[in-house]
Order: structure tokens, then C-alpha cells, then sequence
């Protein structure tokens, strides 16, 4: 799998909240370019500004400063972004996958949804590309007429990921995608995601598991107080990382991984 | 020692369900086995809903709150049966004599009241008032709080995460409990904080002695902080065990869920997931509820009741009938 088509270019962007003395700027001129089949790991502590980034990417907030561009073209236009079309091309899988299903929809009625949205196709037609999504997921059809309530955590999440990827995307953004849910469920996600990788679509995975990074994705962005600390291929990071933030980072992961870290650590 | 002396907890054939006139009742959990011993570290590890939780509430008495009950075994605490106790005797141990770290760090301490008033409450049981401040700058220092007289003054939403998970597990210690459980403590929060929590669970348990049940998904966590791992899945334990015989798990559930541990997978390389979902409550099959996962089934695993844990009680354990065979192979 080679090196793709630039598809996401975010130039210089920062994101303040507020005004005056009460701003907070979240995320300070960052810059990440996503190519096609390269999936970008970002991976930072809560409040380093990592899912403010994503959501700028995704569209959802705006940039104070720099341009985010997608396929060449900025993704902003006055106070609206994707307008041109693109807004299937980019999309998102958040955190809690039970605050973002509807909880009155089953799983096959909330993508069906998108799918009727996206590809503007009628009831019976959209229904069934949901299901085929679905099991592709995993999801059987059984399950797939069940409320968020009713399922697992992996399942719940594994229906979001349906639904984002209803749209056809070329970019998919995961904000910790796998933080709220157990170990097996998470191993069957990474699966997916890491087979849902091609030439023409990418991942964007943010979380602060660096096992869950390591695993999935080929170049690394570390944050810090809305700042990439340091940034490189995720082997040479995670082999000889330069940064005391990313050491300290690698030695907390519980287990194997991070028992060499911390080796290393003990040893400098 | 002798191995009476030692023994703090032990749940024999532990079985909880929820108990309805006119109706079936519902076993959430049956087949639990495990003993704790003073001063251990004890790590339950599972899927979720593998009833976990439940066992945990059944040994701080807290399941008739959601009309569960326990309907069978024993749940010894220092010998006392702990399935048999009423409440008059529960509001001595709960809290004291057993503490409890909840699993939402963040929505755990009460939003209403400050650190230093959520800590009194913790302590009014135990102290006298006089006492109270200097004793919950105390609590607070334990748990590596700094800038303590600010902390104290503050309300939760006012901390962090690992700060909010820090002052429960201040108040649950406020009372030297011999017994701390831990039900997932560090979900929610990031690795760096997860790790400077463990860190303090294990001064806590060298320092003060007191034994800890540790409850997490996380293989690679428990692991590497316990001494002993428990192994629960469908409500029954399958095995049990030191942290070094886990090692070389001989149950199936264990094997798979030690090659579903990230921290030992290749980038991108094979990740092997456990076969089809955990059966439900309610829907647990004859025999060993594991079988239709497992890649080892054989005819007679489908058979009779859940293979019990096979093997002496302080040695490792394992509820498999064919794990002799799967552990040649």
C-alpha cells in the first residue's frame, strides 16, 4: 500500500475559544498532511487539544487562524464548511457511541438514514446497503434491528462506524473510538478499521492509547497543551522517540509496550 | 501464616440473580470462586457483562439497591458470611471495613460538595469532628494531592479526572479499609494518569496493607499491578490463578483474550478476536458457556452444567474439562 493522493492538508491552523483575557487557544499552528492510505495517528493527554483538531478537520469548528484544505480546496466558505460537495468525503466517528446514536432509531433505521441522505436513493434500496454495512461490521441482522440501548458497547460503536462509512468517505476521522469500550471488542474494531484500509481512503485516529496507534496507523502527531510536540513515522516513535513527553507517554501503557519504555527510561 | 490466617475473602459457588415472584429467576452470576488473601492485589478480568460488577456489589452489599439478590454459596469476609449479614451489620462493614472505588471517576464524588466536605462525610463516620481537617489533608496527601488547601476548597467540576478518581480513592481509604475494590478505576482517563493510579494502588496496598480487588478489561493492566488474576466470563470464573501461572493460560477464553491484547500485536498484523459475542443472561447454553466460541469444543462440552474450577484451591485453576489436552497442544 503506497503512499496515495494528498488528501487533507491542514496549514498552520489554530483554534481559540473565547476573547480577551478569557481565550484559550486549543490547538496553536498545527499542520498535518493525510494522504490516501496512510492513516495519521494523534495521540495527546485530555486537553491537548487533539479532538478540537479532529472536529476542525471534520468541519465542526472553525479555525481562528491557517486554512484546512481537502483535495486542494479550503474547507471552509464563510461560516459554512463542505459545501461543494464534499461533505460525504469526510467523516467522523466519535468517542461515545451511545451519545452520538439516536437512542429511538435501531441501528439499521440510523444508517439507512444516512444513506438515504448521501446517495439520495429511495426507503427499500437504503435499507438494504445499511445491512450489507452493518454485516460487514459484524452486525447481524438481528442485531441490526436493535435500539442503541440493546446493544453492546463494540456493537454500539461498531453501528457508528456503519453509518460514517454509509457515505463513502475517502476520510475517516475516529475520536477515541475505542476508549469506551473492552479489550476484545476493541481488537475486533481495529480489525475492521485496519481492513477497511486502501489506496483511496485514509484514517484519522485520535486517542491517547498508544497500543491502539501503534497498531493502525504509519505516521504519528503527539500534542501537547495544542502544540505537536514531535511527529514521524509511528515505528521510529515508537522506537526512539525524542521527546520527553513521548517517552513518558510510552512508558504509562500498561504491558508489554510500555515495559520497554520504561526500561528505556530507567536506564537514561 | 497459616492459610486460615491469611485468607481475608473467599466466595464459594457465589450465585447472584434477580429473584421475581411469579417469574423465572435470572441468574446474572453462578460458579464464582475466588479468595483474596490479606495484603494481596487481586485483578477480575472479563468482557463486559461478564458479571464483574455483580460480584463486586454482592461482597460491598449493595445489589438489593437494583433488586438483585444472592441466591446461593458464600461470600466469607474474615469468616463472616457476608450473604447473610442484614443492614445493621452492612453499615458497619460498607464503607469501613470495605471500601469502594466506583468506576465513573467522573461522575463519582457528589457535584454538590467540596473536596473537603465530601471527605468529612467519609470520615464523620469514623472520627470525631475535632479530628476531621487534619485528618482529610491527610487522606488527600496520601493520595499525592498537591496544593492540598486549594484542592480542599474546590468542588469537583473544578478538577481533573485523575484529580476526581484521586479524592474517591481518598474517601474510600478514610476509614483503613482491609478491603478496597477498585471497579475499573482508570476507565475514562488517560494512560499517564492510569499508570500514576496504579501506582499509587500498589503504596497504598505496601504502605497500609490493605488488599485490593482490581476490576478492568485490561489483561495487559492487571498483569502487570496484581498479584493473583481472576478470569470471569458468562457470570462463572474459569480461571484462576498467580500472575505468573496466567502466564501460560490453559482455559481457551484466557488464550483468546491474551492474543486480543494489543500491546503484544504486530502494527497491522494479525489480531485475534474472540469468536461471536458473549452469550446473554438468561441464554447461557448447557455445558461449558464458552464452548460456542471455542476453538477446542469437543462433544462433551455441551453437556451438563459449567465445568467447575478444577484444581486446588490455591494453585491455578482452570473450568475447563479439556485443558490438559489444549495446553500439549
Amino acid at each position: 500500500m503506497g503512499k496515495g493522493n494528498l488528501l487533507m492538508d491542514v496549514k498552520n491552523v489554530s483554534v481559540t475559544f473565547g476573547t480577551g483575557a478569557s481565550a484559550v487557544e486549543a490547538v496553536k499552528n498545527c499542520s498535518i498532511k493525510v494522504h490516501e492510505g496512510e492513516p495519521i495517528g494523534i495521540v495527546g493527554e485530555s486537553g491537548s487539544g487533539k479532538s478540537t483538531l479532529a472536529r476542525a478537520m471534520a468541519g465542526l469548528q472553525q479555525p481562528s487562524a491557517g486554512e484546512i484544505l481537502f483535495r486542494g480546496e479550503s474547507i471552509f466558505k464563510g461560516n459554512k464548511s463542505y459545501q461543494n460537495g464534499n461533505r460525504n468525503q469526510v467523516q467522523m466517528v466519535f468517542q461515545d457511541p451511545y451519545g452520538s446514536l439516536n437512542p429511538q432509531l435501531t441501528g439499521l433505521s440510523a444508517v439507512a438514514e444516512s444513506v438515504r441522505i448521501h446517495k439520495k436513493v429511495g426507503r427499500d434500496e437504503s435499507e438494504e446497503n445499511a445491512l450489507k454495512l452493518l454485516q460487514r461490521m459484524g452486525i447481524s441482522k438481528i442485531d441490526a434491528l436493535k435500539k442503541p440501548r440493546q446493544l453492546s458497547g463494540g456493537q454500539r460503536q461498531r453501528v457508528s462506524v456503519a453509518r460514517a462509512l454509509s457515505a463513502s468517505p475517502s476520510l475517516l476521522l475516529a475520536d477515541e473510538p475505542t476508549s469506551a469500550i473492552d479489550q476484545s471488542a476493541q481488537a475486533q474494531l481495529l480489525k475492521l478499521f485496519h481492513g477497511l484500509l486502501d489506496d483511496n481512503f485514509s484514517i484519522v485516529l485520535v486517542s491517547h492509547d498508544l497500543g491502539v496507534i501503534r497498531y493502525l496507523t504509519k505516521r504519528v502527531y503527539v500534542m501537547k497543551d495544542g502544540v505537536f510536540v514531535e511527529s514521524g513515522d509511528t515505528e521510529s516513535v515508537f522506537n526512539d522517540p525524542q521527546e520527553d513527553y513521548t517517552k513518558l507517554l510510552l512508558a504509562s501503557i500498561p504491558g508489554e509496550l510500555g515495559k520497554a519504555a520504561r526500561a528505556k527510561l530507567a536506564r537514561s | 501464616m497459616s492459610s486460615l490466617e491469611k485468607k481475608l475473602l473467599e466466595l464459594t459457588n457465589l450465585e447472584i440473580g434477580i429473584v421475581k415472584p411469579g417469574r423465572k429467576t435470572l441468574v446474572l452470576v453462578n460458579q464464582a470462586n475466588f479468595q483474596v488473601d490479606y495484603g494481596q492485589m487481586v485483578g477480575i478480568v472479563g468482557e463486559s457483562g461478564s458479571g464483574k460488577t455483580m460480584v463486586c456489589r454482592a461482597i460491598i452489599g449493595t445489589l438489593q439497591r437494583r433488586g438483585v439478590s444472592i441466591i446461593g454459596g458464600q461470600v466469607l469476609f474474615e469468616g463472616e458470611d457476608l450473604s447473610q449479614i442484614n443492614e445493621a451489620r452492612w453499615k458497619v462493614l460498607r464503607g469501613k471495613v470495605i471500601g469502594y472505588v466506583p468506576q465513573s471517576a467522573l461522575a463519582g464524588p457528589n457535584p454538590v460538595l467540596t473536596v473537603a466536605k465530601q471527605l468529612a462525610e467519609a470520615l464523620e463516620q469514623i472520627e470525631g469532628t475535632e479530628s476531621i481537617k487534619s485528618r482529610s489533608k491527610e487522606m488527600l496527601d496520601l493520595v499525592k494531592i498537591r496544593r492540598i488547601d486549594t484542592v480542599m476548597k474546590q468542588y469537583p467540576y473544578q478538577l481533573s479526572g485523575g484529580m476526581r478518581q484521586r479524592v474517591m480513592i481518598a474517601c474510600a481509604l478514610a476509614s483503613k479499609p482491609k478491603l478496597l475494590i477498585a471497579d475499573e478505576p482508570t476507565t475514562g482517563l488517560d494512560v499517564t494518569v492510569q499508570s500514576q493510579i496504579m501506582e499509587l494502588l500498589k503504596e497504598i496496598r505496601r504502605d497500609l496493607g490493605t488488599a485490593i480487588i482490581l476490576i478492568s478489561h485490561d489483561l495487559a493492566l492487571v498483569d502487570e499491578v496484581c498479584d493473583k488474576i481472576v478470569v470471569m466470563h458468562a457470570g462463572a470464573t474459569v480461571e484462576v490463578g498467580t500472575t505468573e501461572d496466567l502466564s501460560r493460560p490453559r482455559h481457551p477464553y484466557t488464550i483468546a483474550l491474551n492474543s486480543s491484547r494489543i500491546d503484544i500485536a504486530k502494527p497491522g498484523g494479525e489480531l485475534i478476536t474472540i469468536k461471536g459475542n458473549p452469550p446473554s443472561v438468561g441464554q447461557w447454553m448447557q455445558g461449558c458457556r464458552f464452548a460456542e466460541r471455542c476453538d477446542y469444543k469437543d462433544t462433551d462440552c455441551s453437556v451438563g452444567e459449567q465445568p467447575p474450577l478444577f484444581g486446588d484451591k490455591d494453585k491455578h485453576q482452570t473450568a475447563c474439562l479439556h485443558a490438559d489436552k489444549i495446553v500439549r497442544a
